[in-house]
């Protein structure tokens, strides 16, 4: 499920963002490598604004067992 | 009650009006009229006991704490004591278990209990149901610094030992009651801030007996699962015995084993538990842990608005910062990539995909450039430029040469021109005033 899997990534990218820029800003980095470094870094753009887009918070028990069910918790 | 008792205790108050004369001894006790009644040892204490137990109902009594012993089974020996007298009491291990701590001698307290013979021995004491100090939570303050020493002595509140929190936690673990009014709390605040976030409720009881080492269980299954990113572990206001369990050793030894970091909420701002010393970071109550834990959506969203902006200005200096004519081409290349992009990034939405689509036409310009010139140059080459004029120098390696430091004297090294190779040889090196 593709929903469960991209949230975890978010930290991850938005590191990667900040490395970009820092690389991007630097003076070593080569020609070839700020194009790929920006494409990559515009991919990562994209995709943490569609997990930011979520709506729905997820609320799970974890059971004894281990196991976990979805709980719907009222916060009205 | 035994029957032998109830006699003694009749006789006892029959005192005041002598028994009659004439009065039988029962048959076949041997013992004349004229004999005094022998008691056993046992039947007195037994009748001064049940005197004792039914003509003082229980009793609050106040002084200060002489000897405390606390035996293997929990139960309780002291004495209580003021200038003049002491009085013996027991705290059986069903009521002292209550006890945040042991008082200490020395300590003003008072008890509440009711009065007995201890039969075996003929010591009368106090039974004792509760124990109070002067100050009202004097008990609970002093197993708090007790506590706290010990933990601080093992260097588990040390500031070194916090662990930072992860500024963009995927999945938030939470430690409370799954009835009570900080999980709602919690929610409402994540639901608002991150509701990209995946919350993992570990339920426990929060207070009461043994909820001390439900919390801490509750941390550990969490931890087991290794799946939150960080944890929060809370409990709405309360009194300071409803928020004890927070300031009990399974709570804190559970906090300082976890590997994944602690947010505390507990209680309201002022009430401050071992749980929060030990905790990596201290939240005054529920909700301001879940907004510690989570950043703001809205402005992690402004953040990535300006993102693509900077990312273009930092592929920009890039170019400028280059020298080369490779560079030169690529420079302009980029500054149409700005001038084409920079519109599009007044929306962000639809700017993204625009933007992306522009690069990615861009690599596959060149991609299809260098299939079309079959070279073996790498990817960065512009074979336009070289069209224009322009040549590139490589080293034997392939390495390309840039710079007047790039060059030796005798130096063997390939131009790569427009449709071809010019194998070449340095004869004399000569820097620009202006390099």
């Amino acid at each position: 499920m593709e929903s469960s899997e991209k949230p975890a990534a978010l930290e991850g990218r938005l590191k990667r963002l900040e490395e970009i820029l820092s690389r991007l800003e630097s003076d070593e980095v080569a020609l070839e490598e700020a194009l790929t470094l920006f494409e990559e870094g515009v991919g990562h753009v994209k995709e943490a604004e569609r997990v930011l887009a979520a709506t729905e918070l997820r609320v799970e028990e974890l059971l004894a067992s281990g196991a976990t069910k979805t709980v719907e918790i009222d916060t009205e | 009650m035994s029957d032998d008792s109830l006699d003694l205790f009749d006789d006892i108050e029959g005192e005041e009006a002598p028994p009659e004369e004439g009065t039988a001894p029962e048959p076949g006790t041997g013992i004349t009229p004229d004999e005094p009644k022998v008691w056993s040892v046992t039947q007195v204490n037994k009748a001064v006991r049940t005197l004792l137990e039914s003509s003082i109902d229980s009793l609050w009594i106040g002084g200060e704490v002489g000897q405390w012993t606390r035996s293997r089974p929990g139960h309780c020996y002291f004495t209580l004591k003021d200038d003049r007298a002491q009085l013996k009491c027991v705290m059986f291990a069903r009521e002292s278990q209550k006890l945040p701590v042991d008082p200490e001698e020395g300590m003003q307290i008072r008890v509440m209990g009711s009065l007995t013979l201890y039969e075996a021995r003929g010591d009368y004491q106090l039974v004792v149901q509760k124990v109070e100090t002067e100050g009202a939570d004097g008990l609970w303050r002093l197993a708090f610094e007790k506590l706290r020493s010990k933990l601080e002595s093992e260097g588990l509140l040390d500031a070194a030992l916090k662990k930072p929190l992860p500024r963009y936690p995927a999945v938030v673990g939470v430690v409370t009651s799954p009835t009570g009014a900080a999980l709602r709390d919690i929610i409402a605040v994540l639901k608002r801030r991150a509701p990209w976030v995946r919350v993992l409720l570990s339920g426990s009881r929060v207070q009461g007996e043994g909820a001390s080492r439900e919390v801490a269980s509750a941390i550990d299954r969490l931890v087991a699962t290794g799946e939150p990113d960080v944890i929060i572990v809370s409990r709405g206001g309360g009194s300071v015995e409803d928020l004890w369990a927070f300031n009990e050793e399974p709570v804190a030894r559970a906090i300082a084993a976890s590997p994944i970091p602690v947010v505390s909420g507990v209680g309201h701002e002022v009430d401050v538990t071992i749980a929060d010393l030990v905790a990596d970071f201290r939240a005054p109550t529920p909700s301001a842990a879940a907004e510690a834990v989570v950043p703001d959506a809205a402005v992690l969203r402004q953040g990535l608005r300006g993102m693509p902006d900077r990312l273009a200005r930092g592929l920009r200096g890039t170019l400028r910062r280059r020298r080369d004519g490779i560079a030169q081409t690529l420079l302009h290349l980029g500054i149409g990539v700005e001038r084409r992009a920079g519109p599009l990034r007044q929306r962000t939405d639809r700017g993204m995909a625009q933007l992306e689509r522009e690069v990615n036409r861009m690599v596959e310009r060149r991609r299809q450039r260098l299939r079309a010139a079959g070279g073996r140059l790498d990817a960065l080459s512009p074979l336009a430029t070289l069209s224009r004029g322009y040549s590139v120098a490589q080293a034997e390696d392939g390495g390309v040469l840039r710079e007047i430091g790039d060059f030796t004297v005798g130096q063997k090294f390939r131009l790569r021109v427009k449709d071809g190779e010019v194998i070449s040889e340095v004869q004399d090196l000569e820097e620009l005033d202006s390099a």
